[in-house]
């Protein structure tokens, strides 16, 4: 019997078949004391006296932080109840009171915002979720077109959906750009998935085009007419007035850090650009604006933005608080969104800039195609970390009075009927702070591995 | 630190700009808008709380009910602000509150350095301790030597040094900036005794697990008067904010209430008939109609009404106001109107 492999055997054939093969023997099984977990137990945890009284000690401390833990917020806990002093008489401070909690929900989510019109935050938010599904979708190529889309026309459409109230023709208008916007995507991730065409182009050769020219001019009309519709709903729309002043909980959390996320990493590249720039003048506005915003805690921009900027505008001016807010917020994260992209450009090699102009590549294009993608490549951990800080610092407008999620949960206790309720809120708003943040970290690390196919060594 | 200073650098620039934008009359600005913009505080129990059904309520936001109720007939017609202490006084002076209803106590320097106007006092306040029951202790003066815990950076850290210096007794301060932190330390045993404003005091006993073992001393250290601020420059206003609150005293003394006002119109006590405009013309004379007194009767009761519904013993807070100073003059209290007249 020959046991030769055939790549072997091929390899072998012009020699005579008396070959001697190494044919080695099957392997004896592993030391039963080194298999299953018994022995990993034993590898890993109780290897030498010391490590075994480190892992009793750990299990020891676990064990008592769980079980306090789990009976304080499960097995003593109260359910239901109508007031603190009823979760006090039945437990006293051994268990957690959740009722407050509970009733207190609509509120630490939305804020004040009347309950009866909730129901257009919701629908907002599951329109905003509708314009990024198409980003995910593998057969979707306009994803670029999309994603800009969404930044740029969402707040227009989703301002109005929140604030509600009389709409003049500008502002009927970019409502109607805003809804243009999304019924474009849709179209589009429909079209492409379905056919691989952009619904533009797709009607325009329905009609008749050939030309890239003609597919453009036709395009543009399709897209008027798109607006036409839009603008049709937009006047259909009459929706109840509802002032920002009662805006509040998680809702007015993620609408400013949503706007300070959006807003800071195109600021952000454009001043870092700025900063590095040759030219002197736009070189130290960009460096004042970035080392002054830096240089400053938010709190104080915050404060700057929300007392003393209506005293400097003439009387009858009003800006709206949240506005005033949100812009602080939105210059701070620029800032340091800047200086976070000028270290991705300083980790450029030098090679990278000589080679795109040796391409003949000009300022622009060698930045936009060459550049940057490498360097936000580079940045990705720091900016979402920034995001992840921004969205945290977002608490700090409760100094100027905004209600958000962390003012509410301090609300819940000062609440006459749950008087000293905190821990429970908190306790909650910090499983959301978490599942945001975790969420956010998780897609950057997902993001990361993706995107990080050359590099790898 | 980085907040006081700021809000004196804010308050200081308020003054020096706020004339412009007063340029219009704060009634008018207020009927033009269709609301009272009325600041409170970040919520409180019993003086601005906020109910998990999002409406306001309390004993200040009931001043703001009140002239909601004189100007438009309507309690509702009101935008809450709710504000930090750190800039309430700027956003009254920029013009974006129109009152300031928030437990903030009448001083000297607040009254003639802030451009600010006090329209008088909705309730009587001052500085106290809570100590354990089981501690024996029945009154301040034995607190010699004692471990008390304090709030850092509010006037309650003022009065107790005050206090012990001119009792020539000594402590030792406990002190935390977070109120719940402190009040953890105060039940597990870490002082002897808990400082702050009485009512703050009753607010907090309330939400402890057995709050008949803590009493408050009888003691008050301190004066706290709080009520209702305006802007200074806008007398009309001020007179407005100044005898809707004196309206709902005047009308606990003569026994007008929101359950027997339309009966007291046929009255014939002139005090009565002049306080709801029967006879008289005190509301047209400040831009509000005759009736405005029964407006705001109807809407929020009187005084007595409205301590009880928030601060009164059958509330959690559970402030007795029988001998304490926010009971009427009459009764042993010093809570006195003017005459409506």
């Amino acid at each position: 019997m020959n046991t030769l492999s055939p790549p072997q055997a091929a390899h072998l054939t012009d020699t005579p078949d008396t070959v001697k093969v190494f044919v080695p023997a099957a392997a004896r099984a592993a030391p039963s004391s080194t298999l299953g977990a018994a022995a990993w137990i034993r590898k890993n945890m109780f290897s030498s006296v010391p490590s075994a009284f480190l892992t009793i000690l750990g299990i020891w401390v676990v064990y008592t932080v769980l079980n306090g833990f789990i009976g304080w917020a499960w097995t003593n806990a109260v359910w239901e109840a109508s007031s603190r002093r009823d979760c006090l008489d039945k437990v006293g401070n051994a268990g957690a009171c959740w009722p407050g909690v509970v009733v207190w929900i609509p509120n630490l989510i939305y804020g004040l915002y009347p309950k009866d019109e909730v129901w257009r935050i919701n629908l907002a938010f599951a329109l905003l979720i509708v314009w990024l599904v198409p980003l995910w979708l593998p057969r979707v190529h306009s994803k670029v077109a999309i994603g800009l889309s969404m930044v740029l026309l969402f707040p227009l459409f989703a301002s109005y959906m929140f604030m509600g109230g009389e709409k003049g023709a500008i502002w009927t208008a970019l409502i109607a750009v805003g809804l243009t916007g999304f019924l474009w995507t849709v179209l589009t991730a429909v079209t492409e998935t379905l056919w691989g065409v952009p619904v533009l182009r797709m009607v325009a050769r329905k009609f008749g085009a050939t030309t890239a020219e003609a597919e453009s001019r036709i395009g543009q009309v399709v897209l008027l007419a798109l607006f036409g519709v839009a603008l049709f709903i937009v006047f259909e729309l009459d929706f109840v007035e509802v002032r920002t002043r009662v805006w509040g909980g998680l809702f007015l959390t993620m609408v400013i850090s949503g706007f300070g996320i959006a807003f800071s990493l195109p600021a952000g590249i454009v001043l870092a650009l700025g900063r590095r720039s040759k030219m002197p003048v736009i070189s130290l506005l960009c460096t004042t604006f970035i080392e002054l915003f830096r240089s400053v805690p938010l709190i104080t921009i915050l404060f700057m933005f929300n007392t003393m900027l209506p005293l400097f505008l003439p009387a009858g001016v009003e800006v709206n608080q949240l506005l005033r807010a949100i812009v602080a917020v939105c210059l701070f994260a620029s800032a340091y969104m800047a200086e976070i992209v000028r270290g991705g450009l300083q980790a450029i090699p030098r090679g990278q800039y000589e080679a795109a102009s040796a391409m003949g590549l000009g300022f622009w294009q060698s930045t936009a195609l060459i550049i940057m993608p490498q360097a936000l490549k580079i940045m990705i951990p720091n900016i979402v970390g920034n995001f992840i800080g921004l969205f945290k610092d977002t608490t700090l407008v409760s100094i100027i009075g905004l209600l958000d999620l962390l003012s509410m949960a301090r609300a819940v206790g000062q609440d006459t009927l749950w008087i000293g309720l905190f821990i429970e809120p908190f306790f909650f708003i910090t499983v959301i702070y978490f599942v945001f943040c975790f969420a956010m970290s998780q897609y950057s690390m997902n993001l990361e591995k993706r995107l990080n196919t050359g590099h790898k060594r | 630190m980085i907040r006081t200073l700021l809000s004196a650098l804010a308050v200081t620039a308020a003054v020096a700009y706020a004339a412009p934008a007063q340029a219009q009359a704060t009634l008018a600005q207020v009927k033009a808008r269709g609301s009272l913009n009325c600041q409170v505080g970040p919520p409180t129990p019993g003086f601005y709380a906020l109910a998990s059904d999002g409406t306001w309520s309390g004993m200040d936001v009931d001043i703001c009910r009140a002239l909601a109720a004189a100007i438009f007939n309507d309690p509702r017609k009101i935008q809450f602000q709710s504000v930090t202490s750190a800039v309430r006084f700027t956003s009254l002076a920029n013009g974006e509150s129109d009152v300031l209803s928030r437990t903030t106590t009448w001083t000297a320097v607040r009254d003639t350095q802030l451009g600010l106007e006090f329209a008088g006092v909705n309730f009587y306040d001052g500085q106290g301790f809570m100590v354990p029951k089981a501690s024996g202790v029945k009154s301040a003066k034995e607190l010699n030597n004692a471990t008390v815990c304090v709030l850092t950076g509010t006037t309650t850290e003022l009065n107790i040094a005050d206090f012990y210096r001119s009792n020539n007794m000594t402590f030792k301060p406990v002190t935390a900036e977070n109120e719940n932190v402190l009040v953890g330390t105060y039940l597990g045993g870490g002082c002897d005794a808990y400082t702050n404003d009485k009512s703050g005091l009753a607010a907090r006993r309330s939400s402890f697990a057995k709050p008949d073992d803590h009493i408050i001393l009888p003691e008050t250290i301190s004066k706290e008067p709080l009520g209702p601020v305006v802007r200074h420059g806008d007398n009309n206003w001020g007179d407005i904010v100044r005898w809707t609150l004196n309206g709902m005293i005047e009308a606990e003394e003569l026994g007008v209430s929101s359950a027997n006002v339309d009966q007291m119109l046929t009255s014939t006590n002139p005090g009565i008939r002049r306080l709801l405009g029967v006879e008289g013309n005190i509301g047209e004379g400040m831009g509000l109609t005759k009736d405005f007194m029964v407006r705001v009767l109807k809407a929020t009761g009187n005084y007595g009404e409205i301590y009880e519904r928030h601060v009164g013993p059958k509330t959690p807070i559970n402030i007795p106001r029988d001998g304490s100073l926010n009971a009427l003059w009459t009764k042993g209290g010093i809570l006195y109107a003017p005459p409506f007249r």
